[in-house]
């Protein structure tokens, strides 16, 4: 699966890679406000954030075609919306739609890929979004594959049964609720699955929190870099031209 | 739809993250009430299966097929407060891990698809989950759950100033309520086959639901039908009608007014001022959600 190739990039060793977790996302939330509270597409500016994620980019030693090529899956969203834009006359609000999601994309992109989710979901916890929903990504993100690939277990074992020549044969009433069937097959299996992990976390003294074995580093060096990066990015932001703060 | 940063209006993905917190950190509460064992596993696997749901394809016509988008059904067997939990953390891993929706819109996207979606398609299961009417209220839930949260997006957009022509808006419409007729389909066949494998996994008697839920619930489908005339009254967006209802001028004389003494002692250029003020505002909104949720998740451990 292709979100695989990010885990590989979050786990590398760089500069970016070690600064502080809390302080990249801090850094990356004041970046992207910046973006998204710019009047308008000025080229400089946009070209001076640009240059900031790309430096940052670099800095981590990531692949640059293959981050900019992922960040570019925003385009066919941020595209239909542009071409109807342009076409009601408004091209600045469709240049801006394409620029803005864009530089946007590739900022979390860069965040995300270099830390690794757990330690970006605890610094997440440590800011104080809800527990909760925390501890439930966590385990989400755990099971993602687990669950995907009994899906495609289940698919491929449907296909072995002769799935495909059924298709021209059976109809299709009968192959909706096939497919019913085998989405409730797939609750089920992960309904009881979240029992046993319950029970077996039970067993090893889990009490609603995940413990992470390495201790978050609590030195003040990780934290200059994205200060910096997110003080660069408020002065971009300032050598707008202004008429309001944001644009309504 | 998921909304990608750079699309909404500040004043729209500020107020709706402010919103959606304390309404998540609520709901997280609320599903792990009455409750000793943590419900963290269960709906981290259910957030899994919503994504695992996708490769398993239902039929729709000749050559197309559709997948479950789960709100509805995740409402009625975990519940309303536990499913906005896993919508929640499902929307969180594809803004981060998939780049599908943005940051700073998650916001958005939550009070959309998490929030509104689910507790609308929640609506007419709690008032006809139980009798007669079981079988068209959870195609109704299925339905609304998707009409509401794709249609809520669209009024965003376009109250963001969005131009969308009649014909794309109607053309969108159309396929929304398409959409929603296949999850409601869905739903309904996913249920019952649910309920033909182990019917403990479906919640058999909704009306025992808090009545706040129902109130929710109910709120953001007025809220959705309120949006779309509003939303198609002024299609010039929020732009127009602030500059119609004098509200520009206000909303700059609000945003000085506090920071009037700071203006003087920091800085000089009129533009600077302003946007120094802008920006001290968002920080201080930003702040007033962070502590509400901070208050709001104290009070109990997950």
């Amino acid at each position: 699966m292709h979100h695989v190739v990010l885990d590989e990039w979050s786990r590398r060793t760089s500069p970016v890679h070690r600064a502080e977790p809390r302080g990249k996302l801090l850094g990356a939330l004041a970046f992207l406000v910046c973006v998204a509270t710019a009047p308008r597409i000025e080229v400089p500016q946009f070209g001076g954030y640009l240059l900031l994620v790309l430096a940052g980019i670099s800095l981590a030693k990531l692949p640059v075609v293959p981050v900019i090529a992922r960040a570019a899956v925003v385009l066919p969203f941020s595209g239909v919306f542009a071409v109807m834009s342009a076409v009601a006359g408004d091209t600045d609000r469709a240049m801006a739609v394409v620029v803005k999601s864009y530089v946007s994309a590739l900022a979390v992109l860069l965040l995300v890929a270099t830390t690794p989710l757990p330690r970006l979901l605890r610094a997440a916890e440590r800011l104080g979004a809800p527990r909760m929903v925390i501890v439930v990504v966590q385990f989400l993100y755990r099971y993602l594959f687990v669950i995907s690939e009994q899906a495609q277990h289940m698919r491929q074992a449907a296909r072995c049964r002769g799935e495909l020549a059924r298709r021209r044969s059976a109809g299709w009433r009968a192959r909706f609720r096939a497919a019913a069937g085998a989405l409730a097959v797939l609750f089920g299996r992960s309904y009881e699955r979240a029992a046993a992990i319950h029970q077996a976390m039970l067993a090893r003294g889990f009490d609603g929190r995940i413990r992470s074995l390495a201790p978050p580093a609590g030195s003040a060096t990780g934290w200059w870099l994205p200060a910096a990066a997110a003080l660069v990015a408020v002065a971009i932001r300032l050598a707008h031209r202004m008429e309001f703060p944001w644009p309504l | 739809m998921h909304i990608p940063d750079g699309f909404l209006t500040t004043p729209l993905w500020l107020s709706l993250d402010v919103v959606s917190v304390p309404v998540v950190g609520w709901c997280g509460r609320r599903a792990q009430a009455g409750t000793d064992e943590s419900k963290a596993p269960l709906l981290g696997l259910m957030g899994a299966f919503v994504f695992a749901a996708q490769m398993i394809n239902f039929p729709v016509a000749p050559g197309t097929s559709s997948h479950l988008l789960g709100a509805a059904l995740l409402a009625f067997t975990v519940g309303p407060a536990a499913a906005v939990v896993v919508m929640t953390a499902v929307l969180s891993l594809q803004a981060l891990v998939f780049q599908d929706g943005g940051l700073l819109a998650l916001g958005a996207n939550v009070f959309n698809m998490a929030v509104c979606g689910v507790l609308a398609g929640y609506l007419p299961y709690r008032y006809w989950g139980a009798g007669r009417l079981r079988r068209a209220a959870v195609f109704l839930g299925g339905a609304l759950s998707v009409f509401v949260a794709a249609t809520l997006a669209i009024t965003e957009l376009l109250l963001s100033g969005i131009r969308i022509p009649g014909a794309a808006l109607g053309a969108s419409l159309l396929v929304f309520a398409v959409s929603a007729l296949i999850e409601g389909t869905i739903t309904v066949a996913v249920l019952e086959a649910l309920e033909r494998i182990n019917p403990s996994w479906v919640e058999t008697r909704p009306g025992q639901a808090r009545p706040a839920m129902g109130l929710l619930a109910l709120a953001s489908v007025v809220l959705v039908t309120v949006g779309v005339l509003f939303a198609s009254a002024a299609p010039d967006g929020l732009e127009k009608l602030a500059v119609r209802a004098g509200i520009n001028e206000r909303a700059r004389a609000l945003m000085e007014t506090p920071l009037a003494g700071y203006e003087v002692a920091f800085f000089s250029g009129s533009w600077a001022a302003k946007a120094g003020a802008g920006l001290v505002g968002l920080a201080l909104a930003g702040a007033l959600g962070w502590a509400l949720a901070r208050v709001i998740g104290r009070r109990r451990r997950v």
